[in-house]
């Protein structure tokens, strides 16, 4: 049998090679074209004849690259009249994922509270890294605006696991973390209170590292008019966890100013 | 005048490796604090590596013919600390010094041998030794672009024909033996078990790299990954089949070939052109956009892409990187920018550049010059494939939508689609940020699909590209 189209040839082809020329026949190839091509190589065994069609046949499938036919456009999400906030807030945005991952909270409520929605691409990866967090998601949904039912509609991969509904007072505030009450009262203290008590326990060795993690608590919660006189202090004493709560307090007040500023 | 034989690449010590995991365990090894004696000449580099043993294993590589020897019993070829001593010359940790007598002698010894062939096990004083075997290194990976780096070196002019003359014939010996595997592949079918089993592909790579046909090579071990990888695998089997064929049969006509077609087809083989050359060649001097970058472990190393295309040419140029485990890729391209350049082409008008010089800092440059329809876009990348039917990736960019049709994402415009490749991440963003309205995109042509690498956004180029495993190299 003698096929006649390109597509059809490959077909044959194809299903010769599965079983072998030893076992089968492969296709008579229509003269011209691809069978002079191929005459010309005046191969007599039929493998050699087929590994020279096949790769005369891959080679003008893959040049006559013809685009697929236009498909219908997807119908677009509900608009969305916020701004997208802007690159340098989604790229502190992988910086506190990556080094903070404590404030991540606090930054995608500072975009829903200053009127932004989130970038494409902070979208998506929040989508994947709240799968499961009822109360995250919901505030990444109200982040992503009309966008994020719309995606998830599309992308099953980004799907929430579960479908239980969220507490809307939960959503709209920061959750509570663990701060011993010696600390707690610094939660809101003035800055000169917070970095003296502050410096003088890490003077006296009062922090080891058994309280890195209450530090960072108390560091994600203190008032933000703390923050870079607390770092500078903290700097200028120079010991591991203290430039690791300086760090954390710079980030933090970046975060917060960068989101204001953008306004 | 002195010739300097050049170092290796990290990457042809990669393809040197019995297993990736020969440089893993290498790499402790790699340090000064480990060994005694160290140094390296235009021919040779040779150092004592403290070891299990009461002696420190005595170990001497042949980085221009190619070969090792090493007291160790290990019986991996090469071994460990031969890879290690490789890795710390890669690295400019081991400095010249005179030539030792004894490597003195192992170079001798194997000069008066009969040339190109694996050699018994060396006869290492003081025990039986890893031995002393010959092979060839490779460069490079990709077989659209083939090889890079450095050849050999010799000191006159006869010397440079013969060892190119015994090149080619080794390439041509390695060819053939190609095309009479893949006849035989032809002829038992592709339903036969032993495709299934990966030492068929790599055998047949081993064969191609001692062979100096190294981008075959690398081919060869890519395509063995598409068995039983989908449902259509035998299809996608039998086109790499074919233009393997094609390669071969080029490759062995190369005398016949117009001259940049034959530099195309070399390239595509394996066959290497020093950096030097290539910078030496005449510059493409341009303001060049960094449009896109691909990440792609090819089996023991991690290849970077970067594709550039220059603003006023709108010509297409591809920088390659490399890492091995734990190494880093080249970060100084970051995309979204534009650097003013020199480009230098290796041979045969290929895609894959070296950049020279700089002429500034790169800026950021928000919209590509040019987006072209999907239609155009079919026309320059079917334009590309018919001049190199071997090319495995091509950039284009393009304004379009993207969409789902019959269950699968495609990038679609009034003039058509092309298909999508990608993980949720690149496909997610590509739909968030265009909302089912066309936006630029940068996407990078496979037989398979395309695959999403920048999103062009009015504020900024997002880079959604594949991205190295961070498990698997190092952070920059």
């Amino acid at each position: 049998m003698t096929v006649t189209s390109l597509e059809g040839l490959w077909r044959e082809l194809v299903t010769a090679a599965l079983l072998g020329t030893d076992r089968r026949e492969p296709p008579d190839l229509p003269a011209g074209g691809i069978g002079d091509l191929v005459d010309d190589t005046v191969r007599l065994d039929p493998a050699s004849r087929m590994l020279a069609t096949v790769g005369a046949v891959t080679a003008a499938r893959r040049a006559a690259f013809i685009p697929l036919p236009a498909a219908d456009p997807l119908q677009p999400p509900e608009s969305d009249a916020r701004l997208i906030c802007p690159p340098s807030a989604a790229a502190t945005w992988r910086t506190v994922v990556a080094d903070w991952p404590v404030l991540e909270d606090e930054w995608v409520l500072g975009v829903i509270q200053r009127g932004f929605r989130l970038p494409p691409d902070v979208l998506v990866e929040l989508l994947l890294r709240h799968r499961s967090d009822v109360v995250r998601r919901a505030r990444v949904a109200l982040a992503g605006g009309p966008l994020t039912a719309w995606l998830v509609g599309h992308v099953p991969e980004l799907q929430a696991i579960g479908s239980r509904a969220a507490d809307a007072a939960l959503v709209a505030s920061l959750p509570e973390l663990a701060i011993p009450p010696e600390l707690a009262e610094l939660v809101d203290a003035e800055a000169h209170t917070f970095t003296t008590r502050i410096m003088s326990g890490f003077r006296a060795g009062g922090f080891g590292p058994a309280h890195r993690a209450v530090l960072v608590n108390l560091f994600a919660r203190c008032r933000p008019a703390v923050l870079l006189d607390a770092a500078d202090e903290l700097t200028r004493f120079g010991y591991g966890q203290a430039l690791a709560c300086a760090d954390l307090a710079r980030l933090r007040d970046h975060m917060l100013t960068e989101l204001r500023a953008a306004v | 005048m002195t010739l300097v034989e050049p170092r290796w690449t990290i990457e042809q010590v990669a393809a040197v490796a019995p297993s990736p995991r020969s440089i893993a365990t290498a790499e402790p090894l790699a340090i000064d604090s480990r060994w005694s004696g160290v140094g390296c000449d235009e021919r040779a580099l040779w150092g004592r590596c403290r070891g299990g043993g009461a002696e420190p294993y005595e170990t001497a590589v042949d980085h221009v013919e190619v070969a090792w020897r090493c007291t160790c019993p290990s019986r991996k070829l090469p071994c460990k600390h031969a890879i290690a001593l490789l890795l710390m010359w890669v690295r400019g940790l081991v400095a010249e010094a005179a030539l030792p007598a004894r490597v003195a002698m192992w170079i001798d010894a194997r000069d008066r041998r009969p040339a190109a062939s694996v050699t018994a096990a060396a006869s290492a004083p003081g025990g039986s030794g890893c031995g002393d075997r010959t092979t060839a290194p490779t460069h490079g990976s990709s077989g659209e672009n083939g090889s890079s780096g450095e050849s050999e070196h010799p000191n006159d002019r006869g010397d440079l024909d013969r060892s190119r003359d015994d090149r080619v014939a080794r390439m041509n010996e390695g060819l053939h033996e190609l095309d009479r595997w893949l006849e035989d592949r032809i002829r038992t079918g592709l339903a036969d078990p032993m495709l299934a089993r990966y030492t068929t592909w790599d055998a047949l790579a081993a064969r191609l790299v001692d062979a100096r046909a190294g981008a075959l090579g690398n081919r060869v071990r890519r395509l063995a990954g598409l068995v039983g990888a989908g449902i259509d695998w035998h299809s996608e089997v039998l086109a790499e089949l074919g233009i393997l064929h094609l390669i071969a049969q080029a490759g062995r006509r190369l005398q016949q070939l117009p001259g940049p077609l034959a530099d195309a087809v070399a390239t595509a083989s394996g066959w290497q052109v020093r950096q030097a050359d290539v910078l030496l060649g005449v510059p493409d001097t341009d303001d060049w956009f960094v449009a896109g970058r691909s990440d792609a472990r090819e089996d023991r190393i991690e290849v970077r892409r970067v594709w550039l295309r220059g603003n006023t040419s709108g010509r297409w140029a591809m920088l390659l990187s490399f890492a091995a485990y734990h190494q880093t890729l080249d970060e100084s391209f970051v995309v979204g920018t534009v650097v003013r350049a020199d480009v230098h082409r290796y041979p045969g008008g290929s895609l894959r550049s070296l950049v020279g010089r700089r002429y500034g800092d790169p800026l950021a440059l928000l919209l590509p010059a040019t987006a072209t329809t999907v239609a155009d876009a079919c026309d320059a990348i079917g334009a590309a494939i018919a001049a190199e039917p071997w090319l495995e990736r091509f950039p284009a960019t393009v304004t379009a939508a993207p969409t789902i049709s019959e269950g699968r994402w495609l990038l679609s415009d009034a003039t058509g689609s092309l298909a999508l490749l990608g993980d949720v991440r690149s496909l997610g963003t590509l739909a968030a940020a265009s909302a089912a309205v066309p936006i630029s995109v940068t996407v990078e042509w496979t037989p398979r699909g395309v695959i999403p690498l920048t999103l062009h956004l009015p504020d900024r180029s997002l880079d959604i590209g594949p991205r190295a495993d961070p498990s698997f190299v190092g952070a920059a």
